[in-house]
């Protein structure tokens, strides 16, 4: 029984032409991701070691990324946002998405830009925390509060993911054009879209991971 | 999924776009066998200039001061150099870029790869990596003489080695570039593989060839990454002053105002590619040699499941070694049993593939061209490199040698030297098809010969030194009073060798540019060989590869000799014999009694 | 004729080969240290590989000739054998145990010092070495980084347990008694550099912020090359250090001779 499904499985996998049921474009998607998902986690434990090594007490982060709300310090309030804005974004995505298969051209076009107007607001965000910190005095070779890798790794890591999401708004203001102007539907194929869709989620998950580890931990 | 539509759409693409100016068809080509020979003669070019800073290192120490550009930093900075470009610009280049563009496509029965334009790019961005390169010989400092590992803090510090201030710099920027191109090729390389075969072109038919380029592309997409992130830290450390790998050091007395990095942390990633990055280099090369053994021999492959297999594994186990690059190099010694146990199962697998080597040639009708001599010399090679390989994984007996000339011997025969041969073996074996011109057997005779047992000559020595305890990486012996001076002896031996090798290189170019304008031309399929790329309509094969139909695959890659067919080889798209047809045919029938669809038309 | 003129070429290499190595004429230098496992080891190693080399060229050699066209009429289809291949792939695996079980076994003594070494500190700069051995009260004191802007062995001038502190400077040679455990503490105060002694087999990497260390006992007298065996620029190939073994009173005596660290460094002031 088991081995049955042991040759069919691998009848399946060595069967000729395709061996992932999809076009050749989400499956490059598919393993773009992987070796970026092996980038990012390669930063991440080599932040994490660099963390570890370091000599000088780590900054306290909740004190680092306060903001200040009407005299009081609410940590991590300006962040929260970014995250909402890029997960909400995430949610646009995929309803942009979704529209394309049904074929609603014009909704799916509002949400994927959508989506890329929420992406660029991100990285406006991004721009104002990192002008902030410098303000305070981090940079990537020292910070006020101690262990300088601190700054190092901050300014890389979401210097880094920023760029992703950068080039992620250029792209899906591109496929965001183009659904408008009906190249997909002639085409009768919003594999695209999809395709796109792929590379936000990508991004969003990986922000998470950042998130955790180099905000609330 | 949409899958009919955008197959039609997909494999119907490349006949409407043949290009018509030279630009396109010669210089920003997507076609994949242009760019595949863009990237050979890039890489081999790349590759002569590391040859000649081999000849600087050898004359040094065969003939201490003789040459007078070669002093204490240059020749660190010819040593580093030439290892860079000879693993990442010359092999990973040529056996990924050149082999795997070429071959993959016409292997598996497509008419090009899936991204042609994403395969330009490639090209093009691995040509800026090879500038980048050569740009930092020429900035005040010159080239980094850190030797190829890179290890920080010496790498970045400026004053403490040679070209750590842009040197160092431009060839970070180089590195972070050339993993961009790479990584580009390996998602074209993995996307073909797995999604554009043609029909009946299952993955257990696939050549050996394919498949160890495909691995190799595995494995480069994911230990690239290492590199990358390595590479940027280092990067940032030189540049921004940050201090992800540099800890409070005084270099030369000055107190610099670095605190509390890690520099094994480099190291680490730094290996985390580098174990891999031998593999990258030497999957696709045994996948070469195993093709072009098992055509010569006019025998199937020996095992052939066993050596898809062996590639995987190897492969994958290739992920959880590298830290034995660095049993001495004070990191948890604990560490020392894992990586040490891991390493020697690699033995393993390897091992499988040189037996089926050797049983490929058993009761073989074996011929002796020169594609078939080199690959010969791979087998040598391999095992008088890879053998060696278990002194160094087993951590106490790498203790005495590590970091010594037996190091160096090691690596230059299992994937120097080897991956050296294959590339030629496969150059050789294929120019027929991709020039429609024969090479010259003569001067490919000589060709191997003279570099075969030069590579002897050169390498095998080195053992010998590292027993002796010979540090790598000296630019003079004269301090090191304890030595017999016979060693002298051997070093001028080893550096008359490499001049010798040297030489034999330019009969191969010479032969490769004479017989790629006056050589005899070629029939389509002159080594009676079973795989599609030598069933293509035209030699050297048209743009798209193949008329207007793909060909069909009847049966794997390997019916040499097949006892009761006429010739001693039965290319893959021939279908089975008639009667075996015929009678599976007949058994189909009569367990589904509905006339099949269409038949009575 | 290439099949045969492959075949003798590959006999005459691997006679070389193997004639040159069992001659002897270059070989590990004579063991001068406790680590006769280490030869041991590399004994057994090559002994098996030295086979597995023999072995696999002289098939090749005999295949060449035997199987060459010019005799065979057409070669046989043989697909696989897996029964030969497990023949091959189990030989293949004892080989390796029996290869890596004794290994692991020597090296888990490698990296535990024995109780009471005699600790002797080694610090690595560009490019030479300097030593510090405990003085009377037969403990080193406290060292930093941070200390080398103060001094040149980055000694903490003010803990009490330094001022005995014996020191060698770069250029001068080190003394060790004949037949007592030495455990090195290496340091190094700039890039990487490796603490490689040839007769003695140890190596161990020397890197800044970090303290590594290893151990052996010389046990023959007699004047020792320490050479540097990882890359640190230019000076590398030159950088170098004697260590000469001695008796126990010999030692104890040029130990009397030299500078300490309140000898060498004022206090600091607090
Ligand atoms: C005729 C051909 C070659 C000769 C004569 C040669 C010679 C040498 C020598 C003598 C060294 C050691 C220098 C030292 O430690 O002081 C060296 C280093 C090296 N070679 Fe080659 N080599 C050749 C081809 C290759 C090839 C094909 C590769 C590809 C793997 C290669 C990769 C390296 C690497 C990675 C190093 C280490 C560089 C370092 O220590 O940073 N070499 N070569
Ligand atoms: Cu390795
Ligand atoms: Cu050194």
């Amino acid at each position: 029984m088991e081995q049955e499904a042991l040759r069919g499985l691998k009848a399946d996998w060595a069967a000729d032409r395709r061996t992932f049921p999809m076009s050749w474009g989400k499956a490059m998607m598919w393993l773009f991701i992987l070796g970026d998902a092996f980038v990012f986690g390669t930063f991440l434990i080599s932040y994490l070691a660099a963390r570890a090594a370091a000599t000088l007490p780590w900054p306290d982060t909740g004190k680092v990324f306060a903001l200040h709300v009407g005299g009081a310090e609410v940590p991590l309030l300006f962040v929260f946002l970014m995250t909402l804005i890029l997960m909400s974004s995430g949610g646009t995505m995929a309803l942009g998405v979704a529209y394309g298969f049904r074929g609603d051209r014009k909704r799916a076009a509002l949400f994927v830009g959508l989506t890329a107007l929420l992406g660029a607001i991100f990285v406006g965000m991004q721009a104002v925390e990192w002008t902030n910190l410098l303000r305070e005095g981090v940079r990537p070779w020292a910070n006020p509060w101690g262990a300088p890798q601190f700054g190092a790794s901050f300014f890389m890591l979401t210097g880094f993911h920023g760029l992703h999401v950068s080039i992620g708004v250029l792209y899906l203001a591109i496929v965001a054009v183009r659904i408008a102007r009906g190249v997909y539907e002639r085409r009768g194929d919003y594999g695209p879209v999809e395709i796109a869709g792929l590379y936000w989620g990508f991004v969003d998950i990986v922000w998470i991971f950042l998130f955790t580890l180099l905000y609330l931990w | 999924m949409g899958g009919t539509s955008a197959k039609h759409a997909e494999s119907g693409l490349h006949h409407a776009h043949e290009p018509t100016s030279f630009w396109t068809k010669y210089v920003f080509s997507q076609d994949h066998k242009v760019i595949a020979i863009q990237y050979t003669v890039t890489a081999l070019l790349v590759g002569a200039v590391g040859l000649v800073f081999s000849w600087l290192i050898r004359l040094q120490l065969g003939f201490p001061g003789s040459v007078s550009i070669v002093q204490p930093d240059s020749y660190l900075q010819f040593m580093t150099q030439h290892g860079m470009i000879m693993v990442i610009y010359l092999l990973t280049a040529l056996l990924l870029g050149g082999f795997g563009n070429y071959l993959i496509p016409l292997m598996i029965g497509t008419r090009d790869m899936a991204f042609p334009f994403l395969n330009m790019l490639s090209y093009w961005t691995y040509f800026v990596s090879v500038i980048l390169l050569f740009a930092a010989f020429f900035v005040a400092g010159g080239a980094s003489g850190a030797g190829w590992t890179l290890y920080p803090p010496q790498s970045v510090l400026e004053g403490a080695s040679p070209g750590a201030g842009w040197g160092v710099r431009l060839l970070l920027l180089s590195i972070a570039v050339f993993v961009a191109s790479g990584t580009m090729g390996s998602l074209n390389y993995i996307t073909t593989v797995l999604q554009l075969r043609t029909q009946g072109m299952t993955l257990m038919r696939l050549p050996l060839s394919v498949w160890g380029i495909f691995v190799g592309a595995v494995l480069a997409l994911l230990a690239f990454p290492a590199l990358f992130v390595g590479g940027v830290m280092l990067l940032l450390d030189s540049l921004f002053g940050t201090s992800f790998f540099i800890p409070i050091v005084n270099v030369f007395g000055q107190q610099l105002g670095r605190e509390g990095g890690n520099p094994l942390l480099f190291q680490h990633l730094f290996w985390y590619f580098g174990h891999p990055e031998v593999y990258i280099v030497i999957l696709p090369a045994m996948g070469l040699v195993s093709d072009i053994l098992a055509n010569h021999a006019r025998k199937p492959i020996f095992g052939y499941r066993a050596m898809v297999w062996a590639l995987l594994a190897i492969g994958g186990i290739s992920f959880v070694v590298w830290a034995h690059h660095m049993f001495v190099s004070g990191m948890n010694p604990y560490f020392g049993f894992w990586f040490a146990a891991a390493t020697v199962v690699i033995a393993i697998p390897s091992a499988v593939k040189t037996y089926n080597w050797l049983l490929t040639l058993w009761r073989g009708n074996l011929r002796f061209p020169t594609p078939m001599l080199f690959a010969i010399g791979f087998v040598s090679t391999f095992v008088a490199g890879g053998l060696t390989g278990l002194f160094l994984g087993n951590v106490i007996a790498d203790v005495p040698l590590h970091d010594t000339y037996f190091v160096v011997g090691h690596f230059h025969l299992v994937m120097g030297v080897s991956a050296i041969f294959a590339i030629l073996a496969g150059i050789y074996h294929w120019f027929p098809k991709a020039v429609g011109r024969m090479y010259n057997e003569t001067l490919g005779k000589v060709h191997f010969w003279v570099t075969f047992v030069g590579a002897y000559l050169i390498f095998f020595p080195m053992y010998w030194m590292g027993f002796m305890g010979l540090p790598r990486r000296y630019f003079s012996f004269a301090a090191v009073e304890t030595l017999p001076p016979s060693v002298q002896g051997l070093n001028v031996l080893m550096t008359v060798a490499a001049l010798a090798v040297g030489a034999a290189q330019l009969l191969f170019v010479f032969n490769m540019i004479w017989s790629a304008l006056r050589g005899k031309r070629a029939e389509g399929n002159p080594w009676g060989a079973t795989t599609l790329e030598w069933q293509t309509p035209t030699t050297p094969p048209p743009h798209g590869n193949w008329g207007p139909e793909l060909p069909v695959v009847h049966r794997w890659a390997y019916d040499y000799s097949l006892p009761g067919a006429p010739r001693d080889f039965v290319p893959q798209t021939e279908p089975e014999p008639q009667p075996a047809a015929a009678a599976k045919a007949a058994k189909a029938a009569k367990s589904e009694p509905q006339p099949e669809e269409g038949s009575g038309a | 004729m290439q099949g045969p003129a492959l075949a003798i070429v590959i006999v005459l290499l691997v006679a070389a080969a193997v004639g040159v190595t069992v001659l002897g004429i270059w070989w590990l230098p004579p063991l001068a240290s406790n680590w006769g496992a280490i030869d041991m080891m590399l004994v057994i190693t090559l002994v098996i590989t030295g086979i597995a080399f023999v072995a696999v060229h002289a098939v090749i050699a005999y295949f060449v000739v035997r199987y060459r066209r010019a005799r065979a009429k057409r070669a046989e289809f043989i697909p696989d054998n897996p029964k030969l291949e497990k023949l091959l792939i189990g030989v293949t695996a004892l080989g390796i145990v029996i290869l890596l079980a004794p290994g692991l076994f020597v090296y888990s003594r490698f990296i535990q010092p024995p109780p009471d070494p005699l600790v002797v500190e080694v610090l690595g700069q560009q490019w030479a070495w300097g030593y510090r051995l405990p003085g009377a009260d037969g403990e080193l004191g406290r060292a930093d980084p941070e200390l080398f802007a103060q001094n040149p062995f980055g000694v903490d001038t003010s803990d009490p347990k330094a001022g005995d502190d014996v020191l060698v400077f770069p250029g001068s040679p080190l003394h060790l008694p004949v037949g007592r455990p030495v455990l090195f503490k290496i340091r190094a105060k700039d890039v990487l550099h490796s603490v490689y002694v040839r007769e003695f087999r140890v190596k161990m990497d020397a890197v800044p912020g970090l303290l590594t260390q290893v151990w052996f006992v010389p046990e023959k007298t007699g004047t020792f090359e320490l050479l540097c065996a990882e890359l640190c620029g230019i000076g590398h190939f030159n950088m170098k250090s004697s260590i000469v073994v001695e008796s126990e009173a010999e030692f104890q005596d040029w130990l009397r001779r030299q500078t300490t660290v309140s000898q060498a460094f004022v206090p600091a002031q607090d």
